[in-house]
């Protein structure tokens, strides 16, 4: 019996369902769809697992990331969503919280970050009796252009053992080219397995790694609307 | 001496920080400790003095609007605020502040910005937003040795100097040094973690100009209002007609009772806001059908009021048995003496010997529909739950 699932059938047929406590990386190339894989994910677990979902943004405003949604014409269940978001104040914007969001003073600010992270839990599971959370952040990528990788290793640190102790998921998106690839290993010490996106001629197709024993075959994937369209397994 | 205008945290320090003196707030991450050092500021300011809020975590107007989210009116202190840019210049943006650290990842920038100003300024209070942030840009040892240097000087020029330091998983070495001998005082703020936090809390590790008492309080954080001593919640229970619902309507700044032909039939519920304390109060029914109420409410409390009718020595069996209800869960309680305006309402001293009370039982003598002695009440329960500090 699996505890969390990514929405995307054929991933999550081939792993079985992702364990409770897992923390996983989602890293792949720009441009390749990791915002609208993220977006399914977020979706699929509100509204149809019923799970509450954290997402913390570093680069879309909350307002931005709900019209998304509509868009694309999906009723986000918005009790269950908490949106973190670190990048209204910083360019000056107007930015109320509300129920479902929470503003932090910047990207660097990851004392504040963690504080409303801890406030999101707590509403989840004591006001709203949740007890299924997800933490997706969006994206470690731009925490890293502020900070070191030493702070960002010792933020994670904190938070994916919150996510184990709490029996969560937690999901964390790293662009690939980025960063050194010493970086990246480092931060992989933290986690227990990724969804891994890459690009190879105009095609574009994802695995994940370290859910399952073994990794699964790369999935070739199109991107319709707000959904993940699975072509063939190869 | 400076007032850090946490309620009770002065206290603890008898009476505040004197000059000359450093102060941590050691954090443990996701708990709300930044916001002691902005209370700091404002407490400071309100006494007519000056600060310097140094902003290494985003901007100074962000700084300003979070003041403004507590109800703390900072503009009207514009002479007397000092602030230390150092997150435009991270970012690359153009800072409007007299004080600014041009490369806020060397600490020799922030050295020279910082002893510029304990140099320059009269006797200030200077705040740090965030060391975390600071030793994260310029590197563990670097920060430390930097902080010795400022305490130092704060000490030689009298300021008071004060930390906010979020405990991120440091080296150990570090956090020792931090929790140890770099500052003359040390508050650390915490949560009740279970699978998550669902309580803060914060206690003096270290001072070394005042007794500590070995307590935590715990608090929450309103938006206004700042930090407020929490209590989480409070029963009033009591025989029939005695008057709980009266008590807690008298007590609460909002309340509601259910109830019908006006007796209390399910439970009174209210919030209290009185003297930097918070607390959730709640009236049992006082018919005996209604006991196990009583019993399900006493494991959540903290502490109880009992409410007799002074002149009704007839319900005080019924009395001592709902206290006895509540006692079995060892919680501290205040018994108050209802209906003292009445004709042949006995004295609290007439009452302890019926009740065969010890002395150290606070017993108050309240006209609750008067709000005559609720708060006194109050004040002898939060003492009680405390430890009377």
């Amino acid at each position: 019996m699996s505890d969390y699932t990514t929405g995307i059938k054929e991933l999550d047929d081939a792993v079985g369902g992702i364990r409770k406590g897992s923390n996983i990386m989602l890293i792949g190339p720009p441009m390749s769809g990791k915002e609208a894989i993220l977006n399914h994910i977020m979706y699929y677990g509100a509204a149809v697992n019923e799970n509450a979902v954290i997402t913390v943004t570093t680069r879309e405003s909350a307002t931005h990331i709900l019209e998304w949604f509509k868009e694309h014409n999906l009723d986000l269940p918005l009790p269950r969503i908490g949106i973190i978001d670190c990048v209204t104040k910083t360019l000056g914007g107007v930015a109320a919280e509300n129920e479902s969001i929470k503003i932090a003073s910047s990207p660097v600010d990851l004392t504040g970050i963690g504080v409303k992270i801890s406030q999101f839990f707590e509403e989840f599971f004591m006001k709203k009796n949740t007890q299924k959370i997800q933490l997706h952040i969006n994206s470690l990528s731009t925490i890293l252009m502020y900070s070191n990788i030493q702070t960002v290793f010792r933020f994670l640190h904190v938070f994916t053992g919150r996510i184990k102790a709490a029996g969560a998921l937690g999901i964390y998106v790293i662009e690939s080219g980025m960063h050194d690839e010493q970086a990246v290993a480092t931060l992989k010490q933290l986690f227990d397995g990724m969804i891994e996106i890459k690009s190879q001629e105009d095609k574009n197709f994802i695995r994940m790694v370290g859910i399952s024993q073994k990794p699964t075959p790369w999935f070739e994937y199109e991107i319709e609307g707000h959904n993940i369209k699975i072509l063939r397994g190869n | 001496m400076v007032e850090t205008g946490i309620p009770k945290l002065d206290e603890f320090l008898g009476g505040g920080i004197p000059r000359g003196k450093s102060l941590v707030y050691y954090s443990q991450p996701g708990v709300e400790g930044e916001i002691f050092g902005l209370q700091t500021v404002y407490g400071t300011l309100k006494n007519g003095g000056t600060c310097v809020f140094v902003a290494s975590s985003t901007i100074p107007d962000i700084i300003k609007g979070q003041f403004k989210e507590f109800g703390w009116d900072v503009d009207s202190f514009k002479d007397k605020l000092f602030f230390v840019d150092s997150y435009n210049p991270l970012i690359g943006a153009p800072s409007n502040e007299k004080y600014i650290v041009s490369n806020p990842d060397k600490i020799e920038y922030f050295h020279k910005t910082i002893m510029d100003i304990i140099k320059e300024l009269p006797p200030s209070t200077i705040v740090f937003g965030s060391l975390s942030t600071i030793m994260d840009l310029c590197g563990e040892k670097e920060t430390i040795e930097a902080v010795r240097t400022w305490n130092k000087m704060a000490m030689l020029y009298n300021h008071v100097i004060i930390y906010n330091f979020t405990a991120w998983p440091y080296s150990n070495e570090t956090l020792n040094l931090i929790k140890g001998d770099i500052f003359n005082s040390v508050i650390s703020i915490g949560g009740i973690a279970e699978r998550f936090i669902f309580g803060q809390y914060f206690g003096i590790l270290k001072s070394d100009w005042a007794d500590i008492p070995r307590k935590s309080m715990l608090f929450r954080v309103l938006r206004p209002g700042g930090i407020k001593i929490f209590i989480p919640k409070i029963l009033v229970t009591g025989p029939f007609d005695a008057g709980k619902s009266t008590f807690v309507h008298a007590l609460s700044t909002r309340a509601i009772s259910v109830d019908r032909l006006g007796t209390t039939i399910a439970m009174d519920h209210g919030h209290v806001d009185y003297k930097g304390f918070s607390a959730d109060i709640f009236g049992t029914p006082g018919q005996e059908r209604f006991d196990p109420i009583i019993k399900l409410l006493s494991g959540e409390s903290m502490g109880v009021f009992l409410i007799v009718d002074s002149t009704n020595p007839s319900d005080f069996v019924r009395a001592k048995h709902m206290l006895d209800i509540t006692k079995s869960y060892g919680l501290p309680y205040v018994i108050v003496a209802n209906k003292q305006d009445l004709p042949g309402a006995l004295t609290p001293e007439e009452i302890r010997r019926q009740f065969h009370l010890p002395a150290d039982v606070p017993i108050v003598p309240a006209i609750a529909k008067d709000k005559i002695g609720v708060f006194e009440a109050f004040e002898a329960l939060i003492d009680k739950i405390t430890g009377g500090i």
